[in-house]
């Protein structure tokens, strides 16, 4: 029986973690740390370095260390979001096939997916070395609003790592799984995810084994990344104030000052106030500056409030859409690092009317449900099944196995069920420029619709089926997915032709798109192919 | 093994009523309320949610179960979201046990007004989505990054698109962005 990975792929750290009938066991950096960076460095000197390594080169080499693929991976470069993100970047993205975004990088030219898969065999190495056996089949967790593309992309970064993904999940859905696998729960739950690059909140029904996201919601470009820069900002200011220069154009400070802002904002989550200096500026006049700052944990909250606002307005709409009132949900689970701060669980207890529940970690609790997932589907976790995971771990003689790690309901046997959502309606333009609904945000999946349409004109021997994602009634204000064409049709009056089109969503929340005329019954097929999804062509 | 061949003559069974009304591919009644309807779909999951078979069923054979599985969970979906359009319409002294959509007006959920970083009118003229897109702009703005400030009120302007407020404030920015060669 082979090992199965859980992985936590985050925008700025990343997290892996095996389950085993005794419990999970996190897989640990060279330095024997469980969190990795995200980050990928190409140094002059040349190879590849990931992870807590690939950080120090941010100040040295900034142009060739990539970090926040995430924001990137599988996304169209030509939308908004995707072109704020290029200018929070020192490196250099570009336009590549199928509008997908290409990292430039000492004259090479590499994917997204390329780059989000340096991570993923960081992590399967660590995991090789630690458990002293192959690692083969893995278990990611995404965002809970990722579209299409990014989880195609994501598919990609690990088979490009040499990964079997079983299963892309939820991180929100990961988390809970984390909560309540084995504990036989009969309640509904918030999950409320607001990690360094991205926010989600899902709403969760526990009965028993099974997992049911009643409604899934969240912001894909609000994150503490957001948050340090609004600290960065004031942090320029007082540059500027008392040291007599502007940082503003000085990447190099002003990264010195993003990575001040990050400290402080850590800081500020158990104390008042944060009091002291930022050293080590390197002036471009020469010689090094000093920066002292006094910040209050007050000040920083004027800052942050439309943020934590917003998230509040999420988590709303989110229980809105369960269909829930907000006085029956009976936890509320903080996942990821920035829920940390003070600020953010004191809106979340006043909108909830109860406590927040702390006893989880916020790093760590959506990789462990990766695993727990992971070990179901490669029946690592179920009894009887011989050769278990545990005994892969026992033949290297690793010991560590007790040490920190989180336990398992000792003799749990069932196989818990996730049944999560679709993340966004999903639409194909009708005559006029209308959209008509395939799939409705937070249905089920995996789910199958099919549709019967017809041709609009006399004679019409093509169709192209546009289709998109979003609420919007109107074609042009959703987000464009793609173009499916049926070629020679036979010519009919218009009316007449019937095209079926199936849209289905399949577990790990991938869109697939058939169209077939039936009248021929010839059954032509066409698939959809996602802007910015990785394409068969070289980038 | 019964389990196996349970599974797939349901899936068969399924696959073959494929225009059928969500009540018949749920096996429940047509009347029934939107508990009875998770009750039943949470049984089908346990039997048959793909992920429960993926080593012992063949490619094939799993591929009709996820196909039977996925025209569940969409006849599941059609059924709860027709409740869900009638129980919107109920009467306010309904207090059955079912959970409605518009109970919000209790205490528990306090309608505040989000509360905004800084004194600046800006705030009552978009909503909260639009308004973390506009402090954006403002930081691009501060450091003199024009393109980033133009994308981020489109970013804005896509959250609220009834705010002339952000309109006003985009043609005043590409106006600048004119200016600057």
């Amino acid at each position: 029986m082979a090992v199965a990975l859980g992985i936590d792929l985050g925008t700025t750290n990343s997290v892996a973690a095996i389950a085993t009938p005794t419990g999970v066991e996190f897989i640990l950096g060279p330095r024997g740390e469980r969190v990795h960076p995200s980050t990928v460095a190409f140094p002059a000197s040349g190879g590849v370095v990931v992870g807590a390594d690939a950080r120090r080169y941010r100040l040295t080499e900034p142009h060739h260390v990539i970090h926040s693929a995430k924001r990137f991976i599988g996304q169209n470069i030509r939308a908004p979001l995707v072109q704020l993100a290029m200018t929070g970047v020192r490196y250099k993205v570009v336009e590549g096939p199928n509008q997908q975004p290409i990292v430039v990088v000492r004259d090479r030219r590499m994917t997204m997916p390329e780059i989000s898969s340096h991570v993923l065999l960081h992590l399967k190495r660590c995991a090789e070395r630690q458990l002293g056996t192959q690692v083969k089949d893995a278990v990611i967790t995404v965002p809970a609003n990722f579209t299409d593309g990014q989880r195609q992309a994501t598919k990609e970064a690990g088979r490009l790592a040499g990964l079997d993904v079983m299963r892309l999940i939820n991180e929100p859905t990961a988390a809970a799984l984390a909560y309540g696998f084995g504990q036989d729960h009969q309640k509904v739950i918030a999950v409320f995810d607001f990690g360094g690059g991205t926010f989600d909140v899902s709403i969760l029904r526990l009965n028993g084994e099974i997992f049911e996201v009643l409604a899934s919601d969240g912001d894909f470009f609000l994150g503490g990344d957001d948050l340090d820069r609004s600290l960065a900002e004031v942090l320029a200011a007082e540059c500027n104030r008392v040291l007599g220069l502007d940082p503003r154009p000085h990447p190099a400070l002003m990264m010195k000052l993003m990575m001040g802002a990050e400290a402080i904002k850590c800081h500020l989550s158990e104390n008042d106030a944060a009091e002291g200096e930022i050293d080590g500026l390197d002036l471009p006049s020469g010689g090094t500056g000093k920066l002292p700052f006094e910040v209050t944990r007050r000040q920083f909250e004027d800052l942050i409030g439309g943020y934590v606002a917003r998230t509040i307005d999420v988590t709303k709409q989110a229980i809105r859409a369960a269909g829930f009132d907000i006085r029956n949900v009976a936890d509320v689970l903080c996942v990821g690092g920035s829920t940390r701060i003070p600020l953010v669980r004191t809106r979340l207890a006043e909108l909830f009317g109860k406590e927040v529940n702390t006893k989880v970690n916020p790093d760590e609790v959506v990789a462990q449900g990766a695993a727990i997932q992971a070990g179901s589907l490669s029946g690592g976790l179920s009894s009887g099944t011989g050769m278990g995971a545990r005994d892969a771990v026992a033949t290297a003689g690793h010991s560590s196995l007790a040490h920190g790690n989180v336990q398992l309901p000792v003799g749990q046997v069932t196989r818990p069920v996730l049944l999560d959502v679709n993340p966004a309606t999903l639409a194909i333009q009708t005559a006029g420029g209308f959209t008509e609904r395939l799939l409705d945000k937070n249905a089920p999946i995996p789910i199958e619709r099919t549709r019967v349409f017809t041709t609009a004109r006399d004679n019409q021997t093509r169709v192209e089926i546009d289709c998109c994602r979003g609420e919007n009634r109107r074609y042009t204000e959703n987000e464009p997915l793609g173009t499916l064409q049926l070629e020679n049709l036979p010519a009919k009056a218009r009316g007449e032709l019937k095209i079926e089109v199936s849209f289905r969503v399949d577990a790990d929340g991938i869109l697939h798109v058939k169209a077939s005329d039936q009248v021929t019954g010839a059954a032509q097929e066409a698939h959809l192919q996602v802007l910015g999804a990785p394409s068969a062509e070289e980038p | 093994m019964s389990v196996r061949s349970d599974v797939l003559l349901w899936a068969q069974r399924i696959v073959a009523k494929k225009d059928a009304a969500p009540h018949v591919l749920l096996e429940i009644k047509a009347d029934c309320g939107v508990d009875d309807a998770q009750a039943a779909f949470h049984k089908l999951a346990r039997m048959a949610h793909p992920d429960l078979h993926r080593s012992s069923l063949e490619a094939a054979e799993l591929e009709l179960v996820t196909t039977a599985y996925s025209r569940i969970t969409a006849a599941y979906q059609e059924f709860r979201s027709q409740r869900m359009q009638t129980m919107r319409m109920q009467p306010i002294h309904d207090t059955g046990r079912l959970p409605t959509i518009n109970q919000e007006a209790g205490r528990a959920v306090p309608e505040a007004q989000p509360p905004t970083p800084s004194a600046s009118g800006a705030a009552g003229a978009m909503n909260s989505k639009a308004l973390i897109y506009y402090r954006k702009a403002e930081l691009c703005l501060r450091r003199g990054d024009l393109r980033g400030a133009v994308l981020q009120l489109k970013m804005a302007i896509a959250g609220d698109p009834a705010s002339t407020f952000l309109r006003t404030a985009l043609t005043e920015v590409m106006a600048e962005v004119g200016k600057t060669p």
